[in-house]
């Protein structure tokens, strides 16, 4: 008898105890539904915690400053920098040259002018204070490697690489307007005048751009509240500096404002660190926090897969059961079959795959309905996330964890299978047509 | 007489217990190729028992049981079963059909067994139900068939592997008297049609005159049974 005869065999057998097949796959099927939402939702809210605390950025990332390390400091997740040092092309080299750093992604600022109202191209500036307008500094950043950022987004988008007229702005700017987190999207769209100022006599120039508000971070930015694309950061930087003196305006000395480091590991972090403070610079990364909360997720891991093991392994009971019930029910059949020529071999191979099929069955629909369970779970704290002016959560379904119900079922199946399937290959012949 | 090199069946000295119960005590048989032979004997007197092992649902315990020229004795149980699959076709009173499965595939269950490919055992058991007058049923299930129609599949899946050897232990046992006498037909045109020997383990009188031959049982031995073949 082939496989596929076994098969066929199997599923006409199933078909023909639908009701006890059906409670049997439901058992498989609650176990596995169980596990697969457990570990879903227990992966997501790990994604989102870790995320949280690495600020959507890489989990691996490191701050350097544009400032000496604090001896005192330099143990510290949230090291305070020391004294201001300037962060130049060379310090950038060193920097990026450093055996256990992955990706450096260089962090510019620039002051500037804001105005909320549409100016002429061209003004010639007072040198006291514009009228309507403030002073403000904007961040820029290669916004091509946002992976490699610690930036996650609120509402709306990140301004795209290389544009000089859209703009981000942080939950800052959305104090100053008098808006929460969760009016966020309102801001999305508005407009904003911005100026380079540069000196001119004893007065200021202006370089004016019209930017519009693209989307708002979930990050504060550490010096300013407008997160523009690196290039236009840098070139607004270099027409103010172009000038003469513009006082209050005056750009900071250090080319970059800081760095974004990520180092190839998680493991690595710390011989980063260790690395940039000899090179001279302050630095910070939630590498404690995250370490010490990554070891309270596993443990919560490791009970929410024991209780959706626990249930499956009861599941395997009930398969189990319900075999030995068939096995004590098919005596006559079992015996029918070897006196018609089936082989212990055959008859093992027919209940190992009726057990195979219930187990797969089960595991499929366990792991759809987990993962059902687990969307209508991540659609509720979406819900609630949003409400509360925070970024939702991006629910996914490992590979392994699909792969684990469907298997995982199948296997605990076939284990459950194994005894009942031998009690009925070594039944006798005689003994089984006997019971007839 | 049956000769030794030409029997079917030939035992010698054939001994079974179940544990201290001897159920067959050196008990001698021969039967001739195409005969159709009827076991007859008070219950408990062994016949079921020495058509088991002639089928090869059990192993022999002692003396010496040989059909089709092989020694069963000593045989292991995946001997056995290449036995049961190759050499023997049952019929029994309660027929043994799998509910799960329509007719035809009932029958084509034991091709299934012996390898055989799709479409070989489809037209196989078309055939065999043809022959018992079943063609019209091979859809329906054993539930959806009537007792004489369900015997007259058993018949048909026994002989689905063109066996040498018919077993059927009381056939009719389960039969009312028209369904009996139709399956007993079946069974008495085996030998000249299909050229099979036939073996019948029965009560009815009726089903033991069709044999050529009527053997009766008591106590684990044959009365006149090898000592009539060689007279």
């Amino acid at each position: 008898m082939t496989w596929l005869d076994a098969f066929s065999l199997a599923a006409k057998s199933l078909g023909r105890r639908a009701g006890r097949a059906v409670l049997t796959v439901l058992a498989v099927g609650l176990g596995a539904t169980l596990l697969v939402a457990l570990l879903t939702i227990a992966g997501t809210a790990r994604t989102r915690v870790l995320s949280e605390l690495s600020k959507g950025g890489p989990l691996a990332g490191v701050k350097v400053a544009a400032a000496e390390p604090d001896p005192t400091q330099i143990d510290e997740d949230n090291a305070k920098p020391g004294a201001p040092k300037d962060l130049d092309e060379r310090a950038l080299d060193q920097i990026r040259a450093l055996p256990g750093v992955g990706s450096v992604v260089p962090v510019v600022t620039a002051r500037i002018v804001v105005v909320p109202t549409s100016l002429p191209p061209t003004v010639t500036l007072s040198n006291t204070d514009v009228p309507g307008g403030f002073a403000e500094t904007v961040v820029g950043a290669n916004l091509g490697r946002i992976s490699a950022l610690p930036i996650s987004i609120l509402a709306g988008r990140l301004p795209t690489a290389g544009a000089s007229t859209e703009v981000a702005v942080t939950p800052g700017w959305l104090q100053q307007l008098g808006l929460g987190r969760k009016e966020a999207a309102s801001v999305v769209g508005q407009t904003m005048v911005l100026a380079a100022p540069r000196g001119r006599g004893r007065g200021l120039q202006g370089r004016w751009t019209k930017a519009t508000v693209v989307g708002v971070v979930a990050q504060e930015a550490a010096s300013g509240q407008l997160v523009m694309d690196q290039g236009a950061v840098t070139e607004a930087r270099a027409w103010s500096q172009a000038g003469g003196p513009v006082g209050r305006f005056s750009q900071p000395s250090s080319p970059y404002a800081g760095l974004f480091v990520v180092a190839r590991r998680l493991d690595q972090v710390t011989q980063v660190r260790q690395e940039i403070t000899q090179v001279g610079y302050s630095t910070q990364a939630p590498e404690n926090l995250i370490a010490s909360v990554q070891r309270y997720l596993r443990v919560v891991e490791i009970v929410l897969t024991g209780i959706g093991a626990i249930a499956l392994v009861i599941a395997s009971l009930g398969i189990a059961n319900a075999m030995l019930a068939a096995v004590r029910e098919r005596r006559r059949e079992i015996g029918v079959l070897k006196a018609i020529g089936a082989s212990d071999g055959d008859v093992l191979r027919l209940f190992l795959v009726e057990a195979a099929v219930l187990g797969l069955v089960g595991g499929a629909l366990g792991t759809l309905t987990g993962w059902a369970i687990a969307s209508g779970v991540g659609s509720v704290v979406n819900t609630y996330l949003t409400d509360q002016g925070l970024a939702g959560v991006r629910l996914s379904l490992p590979g392994w964890v699909a792969l684990g119900g469907v298997l995982g079922s199948m296997v605990l199946a076939l284990l459950a299978g194994t005894a009942p399937a031998v009690r009925a290959a070594r039944l006798p012949a005689r003994e089984a047509v006997g019971a007839a | 007489m049956v000769g030794l090199d030409i029997a079917v069946v030939h035992i010698e000295g054939l001994h079974h217990a179940y544990g201290g119960l001897v159920v067959l005590d050196g008990l001698d048989l021969d039967v001739a190729p195409a005969e159709h032979v009827a076991l007859l004997g008070p219950s408990g007197s062994g016949k079921s028992t020495l058509l088991g092992l002639i089928g090869g649902l059990d192993p022999v315990q002692g003396g010496s049981l040989m059909v089709g020229g092989r020694q069963l004795r000593g045989l292991s149980g995946r001997g056995l079963a290449d036995h049961r699959r190759a050499t023997v076709g049952f019929v029994f009173q309660h027929f043994g059909l799998l509910d799960t499965l329509t007719a035809a595939e009932n029958v084509e269950l034991s091709c299934t067994l012996a390898g055989q490919g799709r479409s070989a055992r489809r037209r196989r058991a078309a055939e065999l139900l043809d022959a018992v007058g079943l063609a019209d049923r091979s859809t329906h299930r054993p539930p959806q068939l009537s007792g004489g129609e369900r015997q007259r599949v058993a018949l048909a899946r026994a002989l689905a592997n063109r066996p040498p050897l018919i077993l059927a232990d009381e056939p009719t046992g389960n039969l009312d008297g028209e369904s009996a006498r139709r399956v007993v037909d079946l069974l008495a045109a085996l030998p000249a049609q299909q050229g099979c020997t036939v073996i019948v383990v029965t009560h009815d009188p009726v089903v033991a005159v069709r044999a050529d031959r009527q053997l009766r049982l008591v106590d684990g031995r044959l009365v006149g049974g090898l000592a009539d073949l060689r007279r």
